[in-house]
């Protein structure tokens, strides 16, 4: 699979909807942030905790936020930045009509 | 046995100031679970009794648990010192650790069982701070077994939400303008603040820098003093 | 939308317990069996798979439990869906295990 985002490409955490064990919080899905770097690609976390190593592996980004566009009433430094990393499938590029997302955030 | 897994009654042992000890109650607020000397026993078990179905099974073999063990307890914050000092006095060797931090640690002879080590750089203009909202990632092939209240749930839940104030609790208040960055280690990558070289210690060899050197402001809740 | 009880980053929450607390060696084992079984030569108990064992076990497990216990619950429950060993092969392990632990109370004179 190759990777679909590099840095500086502004995306936003699509909100799967899926059962089971993944590793996007919560609390970044809807959320628009900047790709920081390409972190390599892995098996899916999502697969692997049910068994399934067939693969594709899937690449994975480093992503960063502004904690204020995280979090409303956020009270440090304007600056300051949450940096996580999330895997290709559940990025869109930022200024697309959101296909996945079925609510609101 | 107990619905909970305790099946005798015990006396609750009070010696931790924070954290509640382990209560039956379940308290949904419940700061660190630490279970008391009958969930200590429980857990003595419990684990007695999987090591030696795997051992019938032949899928362990009670020797390998032995040597395992010796090898995770083997790291600490001895080798994440010994990274830090390095990266202070050899500039060449801080940019490769940014680069690519697996590649650089294993030149000190420190493996890394982790995907990828990502080491994040303290400046004047930059703090970092390293959590795990969703579980308790952490460099342990470094830096060993992360402290109990990183595992906490008020540590994973409010690191990334109000980080400051989580700093404050550990006595540390950053200066104006210093850019806070919070990794939340979700995935595959491990990380390590390289904190900066505290002032004063110019004439310090790398054996001494490296005694400076505290796990705490390798995970970003502290900073060295100037010496 | 889907939330784990484990998935608390931004949840409300108190102090934070600054304590030191020691790892004991029924916690090494814990570790050291789940290396061993996650290893190549086994590959039964992968990080991901224990994760998923301690994110569906239960909220009322997940926050009653010590993170160690969590584990190894997890571990266990994991191993018996892969028909490692039984439930009660499980059960009578641990029957054995703490008799050996806990001596029976001695019979009044």
């Amino acid at each position: 699979m190759k990777p679909r985002f590099d840095a500086g490409d502004r995306v936003r955490v699509l909100d799967l909807g899926k059962a089971g064990h993944v590793r996007t919080p919560f609390y970044v899905r809807h959320r628009v942030g900047t790709v920081m770097h390409r972190a390599g690609a892995f098996l899916n976390p999502e697969d692997l905790a049910v068994g399934r190593v067939c693969g594709p592996v899937v690449p994975l980004y480093r992503v960063g936020f502004a904690m204020v566009e995280l979090w409303p009433d956020y009270a440090g430094d304007p600056a300051d930045m949450l940096a996580i990393e999330l895997y290709d499938h559940w990025l869109e590029a930022d200024g697309l009509p959101s296909q996945s997302d079925g609510e609101a955030p | 046995m107990s619905a909970d897994g305790h099946p005798y009654d015990h006396d609750h042992d009070h010696s931790q100031d924070h954290a509640h000890d382990h209560a039956h109650g379940h308290d949904a607020h419940e700061p660190l679970v630490i279970e008391d000397e009958a969930g200590n026993i429980e857990g003595q078990i419990l684990v007695a009794a999987l090591q030696a179905l795997l051992v019938e099974r032949n899928l362990v073999a009670p020797g390998e648990v032995r040597r395992e063990i010796e090898r995770i307890e083997s790291p600490g914050v001895h080798l994440g010192a010994k990274i830090v000092a390095r990266a202070w006095i050899d500039d060449d060797f801080r940019r490769r650790l940014l680069a690519d931090g697996k590649s650089a640690v294993a030149e000190l002879g420190i493996g890394v069982g982790e995907a990828q080590l990502i080491v994040v750089e303290n400046d004047p203009a930059t703090h970092n701070l390293v959590c795990c909202t969703l579980c308790s990632c952490y460099p342990r092939s470094i830096l060993g077994q992360p402290p109990a209240w990183y595992i906490s749930k008020a540590y994973r839940a409010r690191a990334v939400r109000e980080p400051r104030a989580v700093l404050k609790e550990f006595g540390l208040e950053l200066p104006a303008g210093v850019q806070l960055v919070v990794h939340d280690s979700n995935a595959d990558m491990r990380y390590l603040v390289l904190p900066q070289r505290p002032e004063g210690t110019d004439d310090l060899d790398e054996a001494a820098l490296a005694d400076l050197v505290t796990r705490d402001c390798m995970i970003g809740v502290a900073v060295l003093p100037a010496a | 939308m889907t939330r784990g009880y484990h998935d608390i980053g931004g949840a409300p929450a108190g102090e934070i317990p600054i304590v030191e607390l020691p790892w004991l060696q029924w916690e090494k084992q814990v570790e050291a069996i789940r290396n061993l079984l996650g290893d190549g030569t086994r590959r039964m108990m992968s990080l991901d798979e224990l994760r998923r064992g301690f994110e569906s076990f239960g909220e009322d497990k997940y926050r009653s439990y010590s993170f160690y216990r969590r584990r190894l619950e997890a571990m266990v429950d994991i191993l018996i869906e892969k028909e490692v060993f039984t439930r009660a092969d499980y059960e009578a392990a641990v029957a054995r295990a703490r008799a050996t632990w806990e001596p029976p109370p001695e019979c009044a004179p």
